[in-house]
């Protein structure tokens, strides 16, 4: 990684072959590191027999940590890794803003919101899933902050898309904070005690409860937003000179919006009730990104995804391991370990 | 590409900025649209870049009703360079003017060398060929307004639309930038706030509270009684050695 990060643009471009070695590797690596360290063999005997069934001989309470507990972590991991990410590139393409990120557009919180409401007041009598509640608390959110973006600016048309977009970043910090206090509000009417203290674990970005079974809505989501991301490539290259200069070059800006916008609420939907709120990925991960591989979304989409799902599975290593015997929420060692550095990207870049 | 107006009314949240416009700009032509502030100039340049839907009458392109022709197809035939666009962006001058060729790809198709060479001769066109692997932020005015052409030309466009591109250059790029402009072999539309520049198009529409007053050869638009009128100065004209007029406003009335 340090080698690509010194040699720049042309070194990860041309690297790109080797993203899903450097993803297997990290998933590996998250899988071996723990509380007790597993031998790299171990772990690569567990995959075999379980895989393909070869019978090496290896320690059942060994095997049962990596094949049940680790490995649907990292790949969990990953996957949120990666789909935030990729969220953070759409929001920030799209609406011209380096701010945009699902935190600040209130869709976490309304996911969180929504995740609540069905685990802990029992909203849809059990019938309705976390990741349905989280679903519709996103895109319930996502309307709110668009509504009231259209109502402080008076419409999105005319030569106004600047203050469309700085409208609707105050209209999202406006939505967070209410979707927020919603959280709390339901926590502290409904929850007792133990779960209170278990969902504000949650909400701060938890991965202990993953298993098997939460795999596949996750994978499916970020590879689908992958190809969605990389299919509309040229649609999102086209908004860098802004809404109008995008529709000037024969992109339908509504429909292209529309589409991708509701595809980053159903990812933020499904990852965030898996889960929690992990902070601070799709802000820094895409602007590392666009530093690295340049602003092409061609370029920017993979390594986004890539960078994101490497970030979060190496977070959640470190949340591990950082305090022993203790798991720290994956949302505290991605803000500590992300904001600096941002911060140093920053400076970097404005040496340049 | 032949532009023909109708009866052309736009309203911007609810506000009718343009009424009953009608006007034609012939294949080749270099169109100059004046106007005080305000008076709709930009309107109905984002409405001949289809980026406003009319509220009533129709805009023909070369004989095909805008407003029913695909997107796509649309930004093929007509670029449109915006009065404030800019990036924060880092991205090289040529990744810029690569933008341009949007509406020729599509998910499936990929670059290919005619995109380069549309790239490499738009570059050529704007003489920024030097400026190829430049950041964008490391450009000044004028130079970022000619990356903005050369992006349009990359269309390859049978009309090209200016709103207004020697807004903040200093003079000389001023110049440099409406010769190039006026030497482009394509349908030209430009909207402009300097007077004596819009003398040298081929003819001048002249826009004032959403009303096209009038329009013609500038030696017949822009006379004293109008320039009175339409935008409050009391002006001398002389002949330019070109035989152009050449304004000369004394003050406010």
């Amino acid at each position: 990684m340090t080698v690509a990060l010194a040699s720049g643009r042309v070194a990860v471009g041309r690297g790109l072959w080797l993203a899903p070695l450097l993803l297997g590797a990290t998933i590996l690596a998250g899988t071996a590191i723990g509380e007790t360290r597993l031998p790299f063999t171990v772990v690569l005997r567990t995959l075999a027999n379980h895989l393909w069934g070869a019978g090496y001989p290896v320690d059942g309470i060994e095997a049962g940590i990596i094949w049940s507990y680790r490995l649907p972590r990292a790949i969990v991991a990953a996957c949120c890794g990666a789909g935030l990410a990729l969220t953070g590139v759409v929001l920030q393409a799209l609406l011209r803003n380096p701010l945009a990120d699902p935190y600040l557009m209130g869709l976490s919180a309304g996911a969180s919101t929504g995740a609540v409401l069905v685990a802990v007041a029992g909203i849809g009598g059990g019938v309705v899933s976390m990741s349905l509640g989280a679903l519709c608390g996103a895109l319930l959110a996502f309307g709110c902050v668009v509504l009231l973006a259209h109502a402080v600016s008076g419409g999105t048309g005319g030569g106004r898309a600047t203050q469309a977009a700085a409208a609707i970043i105050l209209a999202g910090i406006a939505g967070s904070q209410m979707f927020n206090a919603l959280t709390a509000f339901t926590i502290a009417r409904s929850a007792n005690a133990e779960q209170a203290r278990g969902i504000m674990f949650w909400l701060m970005g938890n991965l202990s409860g993953i298993r098997w079974e939460d795999v596949g809505a996750c994978l499916l989501v970020s590879l689908a937003g992958i190809a969605l991301c990389l299919w509309h490539r040229r649609g999102l290259d086209a908004f860098t000179f802004g809404a109008d200069g995008a529709a000037a070059l024969g992109i339908n800006v509504p429909a292209l919006r529309g589409s991708l916008i509701t595809a980053t609420a159903i990812m933020v939907g499904v990852l965030v009730s898996k889960v929690g709120a992990i902070g601070f990925v799709g802000l820094v991960v895409p602007h590392a990104m666009r530093f690295l591989v340049g602003t092409r979304h061609d370029r920017l989409v993979p390594a986004s995804a890539l960078a994101g799902a490497v970030f979060l599975v190496a977070a959640d290593v470190i949340s591990r391991i950082l305090v022993p015997g203790q798991v720290l929420p994956i949302g505290v060692v991605t803000a500590l370990v992300g904001a600096p550095a941002f911060a140093l990207i920053l400076i970097r870049g404005a040496r340049r | 590409m032949k532009i023909e107006v109708r009866m052309l009314s736009a309203r911007v949240h609810r506000t009718p900025l343009l009424k009953d416009i009608s006007a034609c700009v012939e294949s080749g032509e270099f169109f100059g649209l004046i106007g005080p502030n305000g008076s709709g100039k930009s309107t109905l340049m984002r409405c001949l870049a289809g980026l406003q839907r009319p509220v009533s009458g129709r805009i023909l392109a070369d004989g095909a009703d805008l407003s029913t022709m695909p997107a796509r197809s649309r930004a093929r035939r007509i670029a449109f360079v915006e009065q404030q666009a800019d990036t924060t962006d880092r991205l090289s001058v040529r990744d810029a003017v690569a933008l341009g060729r949007t509406p020729y790809l599509s998910p499936l198709r990929g670059w290919g060398a005619d995109d380069d060479a549309a790239v490499t001769g738009a570059l050529r066109a704007v003489e920024m060929t030097a400026f190829a692997d430049r950041l964008w932020h490391t450009l000044s005015g004028g130079e970022r307004q000619r990356v903005h052409i050369a992006r349009a030309l990359a269309q390859d466009p049978d009309l090209l639309l200016l709103d207004e591109p020697t807004n903040h250059l200093d003079i000389r790029h001023q110049l440099s930038l409406l010769a190039l402009v006026r030497a482009l072999p394509i349908t030209r539309v430009v909207a402009l706030h300097d007077l004596n520049q819009a003398a040298a198009c081929d003819r001048i529409g002249v826009v004032l509270g959403g009303r096209l007053v009038a329009t013609g050869c500038p030696h017949e638009v822009l006379t004293e009684t109008l320039l009175a009128d339409v935008f409050g100065v009391a002006a001398l004209r002389h002949p330019a050695p070109d035989g152009s007029p050449q304004l000369h406003f004394s003050h406010a009335l």
